[in-house]
């Protein structure tokens, strides 16, 4: 990998002080109001906390609303011209898409490090496997999200188009079972939704499939083949538009 | 500033290759409204250490053609080549590189970053400092790209296309958007790279510049070469002038006839009771305007590029009948 481009992106990233507020900042905070502060950060959930199910769905949302951001640019610049200027250079594609790969990752990981500590100066507790495999879920599967930023940004070439997609992550977070506990009607909908099953993963291994009810109890496990499956069709569906996307984009240039 | 710090060898005597090549190149695009033609069928030439300008309106498929040759677009049909290597291969061996028209800089960088950046992805380049010190840019260097001028990210985008000492340069459009202090200062600096014996290829759609510059002007309309020749040639051709005169009316179909007849004469028109003479000789038109023809209310303006290329669009259909 290219370290120059690589440290120069996260240079960029550490300038950009709005984005850093939404990325790492705001869902710090949410865990420590929603979560830190609440009576019932002890109560058990699976083999970790309240406080630790509330830092998994937090540290998700800041992942992924750097990921949608980092993919959104990506897209924004190469067709406002970068795209042109690094053609110009021996940089193959393939290098550009490692360094924002690369970036993706790095960023994602900025939240989940900052509400980890926090979590874990605040009482959030788990089984230590349970902390790694959760985190690492969150990094991974906050990379599919890029794709879904991709897509914004190549569908409508700017910047608000990009600033908006991570806005719909507030959205889909609440649809996706991810601030609020849902039940009845809204649970079966929520399934469906592309942050549903992201975050049922990365909350598996604390609690087996079990959800945080509306009234503090927990519901049957869930079979781990649904938030798998709400994963990959999602994955696939952004996979398949970012392509069609490029193609349109390359026919018009 | 100016002292040959190229550690190379003069390019041009080590190549036989020619700079450019392009064969039967044609570019088509697939648009909702139906395919446009960019580019319908260019063949062309140039020598290593020439300075050659593209010259043509907006649309003629100027900046189709460049892309082409730097390897940013795939020929619909035909080959180009740089240095008889294919342009990807030319770009990345450092051989060719270009300044784009505007856009494609990051904003949230500063110009000695942005200049770090792209030096980071040659394997071996002019050290960051020179080339800084070659666009002008040593006092903005810690500016932000966004709080700089157009001018100043056009000096940029030329730092970047130094870096891997290119023995080619592409250059789009270079002055669009500048003022006319900043446009002197960069074809002064062009200049000085030229002299160093690097090809320079330019596309423009400013007569004076392509005049001014290059040694060699090839004339683009509709996806065609329709002129290719050195300046002087296409000034003969092209830089005629128009002549507007009023001619009592029982007389003027007399005149046009007369006009049409004269040397160097490329088009007669009427428009209301004035008559519109397009010609090279522009004096030897008023003079018998003035004269035996009897016209009136003498104007002569100097031909816009428009004309010049009304003018050579006809020359080029009465030799090539298609």
């Amino acid at each position: 990998m290219n370290l120059t481009y690589a440290g120069l992106e996260l240079k960029r990233f550490a300038r950009d002080r709005v984005n850093l507020f939404f990325v790492a900042i705001l869902p710090a905070f949410f865990y420590l109001v929603f979560g830190a502060a609440q009576d019932y950060k002890d109560a058990p959930v699976g083999n970790a906390n309240v406080a630790f199910y509330i830092l998994v769905s937090m540290a998700a949302y800041g992942a992924v609303t750097a990921t949608v951001g980092i993919g959104g640019m990506a897209a924004v610049e190469r067709m406002q011209g970068w795209g042109r200027q690094l053609g110009l250079t021996p940089l193959p594609d393939r290098g550009f898409v490692t360094v924002k790969a690369f970036l993706a990752v790095a960023v994602a990981a900025v939240p989940i490090a900052l509400i980890a500590v926090l979590g874990a100066l605040t009482g959030a507790s788990a089984e230590a496997w349970t902390w790694v495999v959760s985190l690492a879920a969150i990094v991974l599967g906050a990379t599919v999200f890029a794709l879904f930023g991709l897509c914004a940004g190549m569908a409508f070439r700017t910047e608000a188009a990009v600033g908006a997609a991570s806005g719909m992550i507030v959205i889909m977070a609440f649809l996706g079972n991810l601030f609020l506990p849902l039940s009845g009607a809204l649970l079966t909908v929520a399934k469906f939704t592309p942050l549903y099953g992201y975050v049922a993963l990365a909350r598996y291994p604390a609690t087996e499939g079990r959800l945080v009810d509306g009234r503090g109890g927990l519901t049957d496990p869930e079979p781990l083949w649904i938030p798998l499956l709400n994963v990959s069709v999602w994955a696939t569906l952004f996979a398949v538009a970012a392509v069609v996307l490029v193609r349109r984009g390359r026919g018009r240039q | 500033m100016s002292t040959d710090t190229t550690p190379r060898p003069a390019p041009i005597a080590a190549d036989t290759a020619p700079a450019v090549e392009l064969a039967g190149l044609t570019k088509s695009f697939r648009t909702p409204d139906g395919p446009v033609h960019a580019v319908r069928g260019v063949d062309l030439t140039i020598r290593g250490g020439e300075v050659v300008a593209f010259l043509g309106p907006n649309g003629a498929g100027k900046t189709t053609t460049l892309d082409m040759v730097l390897g940013l677009t795939e020929p619909s049909t035909g080959t180009a080549r740089v240095f008889g290597l294919r342009p990807r291969d030319a770009v990345a061996a450092g051989r060719i590189s270009a300044v784009l028209q505007t856009g494609g800089l990051l904003r949230d960088l500063t110009v000695r970053e942005t200049v770090v950046l792209i030096a980071s992805m040659y394997a071996e380049h002019t050290p960051v400092e020179e080339v800084i010190e070659r666009a002008g840019l040593t006092a903005l260097q810690g500016r932000m790209v966004s709080k700089c001028s157009g001018g100043e990210q056009q000096r940029l985008r030329f730092a970047l296309a130094l870096l891997p000492d290119p023995d080619l340069l592409v250059l789009d459009e270079p002055t669009a958007g500048m003022d006319v202090a900043a446009r002197r200062d960069f074809w002064r600096a062009m200049h000085e790279e030229a002299a160093r014996g690097r090809t320079v290829v330019f596309a423009t759609h400013y007569l004076e510049e392509a005049d001014a510059f290059a040694d060699r002007i090839v004339l683009v309309a509709e996806g065609r070469v329709i002129a290719d020749g050195s300046t002087a040639q296409i000034r003969a051709q092209a830089a005629g002038r128009t002549v507007h005169a009023t001619v009592p009316a029982p007389r003027r179909t007399a005149v046009v006839a007369a006009l049409q007849a004269m040397e160097g004469v490329t088009d007669v028109s009427v428009q209301g009771d004035r008559l519109r003479v397009l010609a090279v000789d522009s004096d030897a038109v008023a003079r018998s305007l003035l004269t035996d023809l009897g016209g009136i209310d003498l104007e002569i303006q100097t031909a816009s590029l428009d004309d010049a290329f009304m003018a050579l669009t006809g020359h080029s259909h009465e030799e090539d009948p298609r």
